[in-house]
């Protein structure tokens, strides 16, 4: 049995806790790895908005992705925020992604509260801010690469 | 009339049950990470899959002994034994990766939190086991799966640069943003999910239970060579949509809802309901295949009466065991584990084991003791499968370090 939760844990298959990052490099890697896949939670979230609002999606499925994405980006920053920053120029870097993290998952929960309350047809308007969101990803994906 | 309808019936039914969990999440992960550029590994496991099918359903027409059964009795019972423990565990995974896959799809259309659902839906798959005719269970949901095809009717909506996309899948390379580890990576799960060996455990005993003989063998060439490929089509278009639609936004493929998101974008509400029924009944019919294949493998390596056209009187240790294989994955299902990591897991495992599985069924296909003097492989069958033994030496020889290697793939 523990041969098998040692397995799960070390291949990714359960959430664990992400080990420290010894040095810049390793640190820059691991936010990178963040970066990128909180921009593809809020491209998700933004590609359901858009397709909600074209009246392509029903209410159940929309709500449903929206809320899973929204677990998924608590997780990522949850997991970024527990790496241990090696030195300033990596507190920088973590309060610069942390900024944008926060700013999308409060995006994200808007989105998440309009299509639950039905409001389908506005939930691209709602989805707008996430726009910047995913462009400032991309350029903080681009300035560290 | 009757004999061609059953055997077109007989192509459908393959045709909607050739995708799975395990080949919705593979191909649209990997058309939203890599493009089409690993769209020639479904069809060389297309291929594999064709060819080791039509070999198992033979072998179970002319023996009328399905697959499991012979590997005991021809390469002795350690190998048996080291086959049945390597194909339980990974049967036991993809069963636990369907059954959250039916639950996922269900909780799209109703808002219920898909661990709620894990254990219904495992009621569900038992109940349909316990009572549903075979036939009847193998084409209602292979008929069903069909509503997959939603996936070619997206990438039409979508209307892309056809020329392009032939272009973009026939010159693959690595993308310059991932190491050739992580393609190796992804190239196997989709491997592994082409060629998972619970489709050929299930295929050879469905052929028994089915009561296939020699006159039968036309219609197990129909459906693996003409309804597998459609099905390997079908896997092409969910990796093409993905790519087109999810790729060029940045978006990877961790959930289910993704997997849907470019038919609801492209062909809309309607699509997206096709496809929630598309997946549901893939899911729903790979998880009654994976846990009636649980009670094949073991009912048949220790020699115990099995299968659904007997009475459960009369096969109790088999349903036992299906029973029991269908709690433990609800089990674990529902302790929160990531539903699409166990079935990425499951389909990379699966191509670590694939020897263990397709090399007795080659070595009984050539076997004129099963298989009469005439029916036994031919040059041409048995040069491509031999090539293909070598491939899946190698792929199970790479599986375990390129899981270390790219950590599962990340």
């Amino acid at each position: 049995m523990r041969l098998l939760c040692a397995t799960l844990v070390l291949t990714g298959c359960v959430d664990h806790m992400v080990g420290p990052a010894r040095t810049q490099d390793d640190f820059d890697r691991k936010a990178r790895t963040t970066a990128s896949a909180a921009r593809s939670t809020v491209e998700t979230v933004r590609l359901v908005a858009e397709t909600a609002s074209d009246g392509n999606a029903f209410g159940p499925y929309s709500g449903v992705s929206v809320s899973e994405q929204e677990d998924t980006l608590t997780e990522i920053q949850g997991d970024f925020n527990s790496i241990q920053p090696p030195n300033g120029t990596s507190d920088d870097m973590r309060a610069e992604l942390n900024e944008i993290l926060t700013a999308s998952l409060h995006h994200v929960a808007a989105v998440r509260i309009a299509i639950r309350r039905g409001e389908l047809r506005a939930a691209a308007d709602v989805a707008q801010p996430l726009a910047a969101d995913s462009d400032a990803l991309t350029a903080f994906l681009d300035e560290h690469a | 009339m009757k004999r061609v309808l059953g055997v077109a019936l007989g192509v459908l039914t393959a045709i909607g049950g050739f995708v799975d969990m395990g080949d919705l999440v593979a191909n649209a992960e990997t058309g939203a990470r890599f493009d089409m550029n690993l769209a020639w590994v479904v069809v060389v496991g297309g291929i594999g899959i064709v060819l080791y099918a039509e070999m198992s359903g033979r072998v179970a027409a002319l023996c009328g002994r399905p697959v499991f059964d012979l590997v005991r009795e021809r390469l002795g019972p350690r190998f048996g034994l080291a086959n049945l423990i390597a194909s339980f565990f990974i049967n036991f995974l993809t069963l636990t990766a369907e059954i959250a896959g039916v639950a996922l799809a269900l909780s799209l259309v109703s808002s219920v939190n898909y661990l709620l659902l894990i254990p219904i839906v495992a009621f569900l798959v038992w109940l349909v086991c316990w009572r549903m005719p075979f036939q009847m269970m193998e084409r209602v949901f292979g008929l069903l799966g069909l509503c997959l095809l939603v996936f070619a009717v997206t990438l039409w909506k979508i209307g892309p640069d056809w020329n392009q996309l032939l272009s973009e899948a026939s010159h693959p390379h690595v993308p310059g943003s991932e190491s050739v580890f992580t393609y190796a990576y992804y190239g196997i799960a989709l491997f592994g999910a082409a060629m998972t060996p619970y489709e050929v455990f299930f295929f050879s005993s469905g052929a028994v239970e089915d009561g296939w003989t020699k006159k039968d063998l036309g219609e197990n060439r129909a459906n693996v060579l003409i309804g597998f490929p459609l099905g390997v089509v079908l896997s092409l278009a969910i990796m093409a949509s993905a790519h087109l639609v999810l790729a060029p936004r940045h978006i990877s493929v961790e959930q289910l809802s993704q997997v849907a998101l470019p038919v609801a974008s492209a062909v809309g509400r309607v699509g997206l309901a096709v496809v929630i029924i598309g997946i549901f009944a893939a899911t729903f019919g790979a998880a009654l295949e994976t846990a009636l294949s649980a009670g094949y493998v073991a009912a048949q390596y220790f020699g115990w009466p099995w299968g659904k056209r007997r009475s459960p009187r009369n096969s109790a240790r088999f349903h036992i065991v299906v029973v029991l294989t269908l709690l433990g994955a609800a089990l674990f299902g529902i302790t929160g584990v990531d539903p699409v990591k166990v079935t990425e897991y499951s389909i990379v495992l699966s191509a670590a084991a694939l020897p263990l599985t397709y090399f007795p069924i080659l070595v009984i296909a050539n076997d004129p003791n099963y298989m009469g003097p005439d029916h036994t492989n031919g040059r041409v069958v048995n040069a491509l499968a031999t090539v293909y033994l070598v491939i899946l030496l190698l792929v199970a020889v790479a599986t375990i370090p390129l899981i270390i290697i790219t950590k599962g793939g990340s």
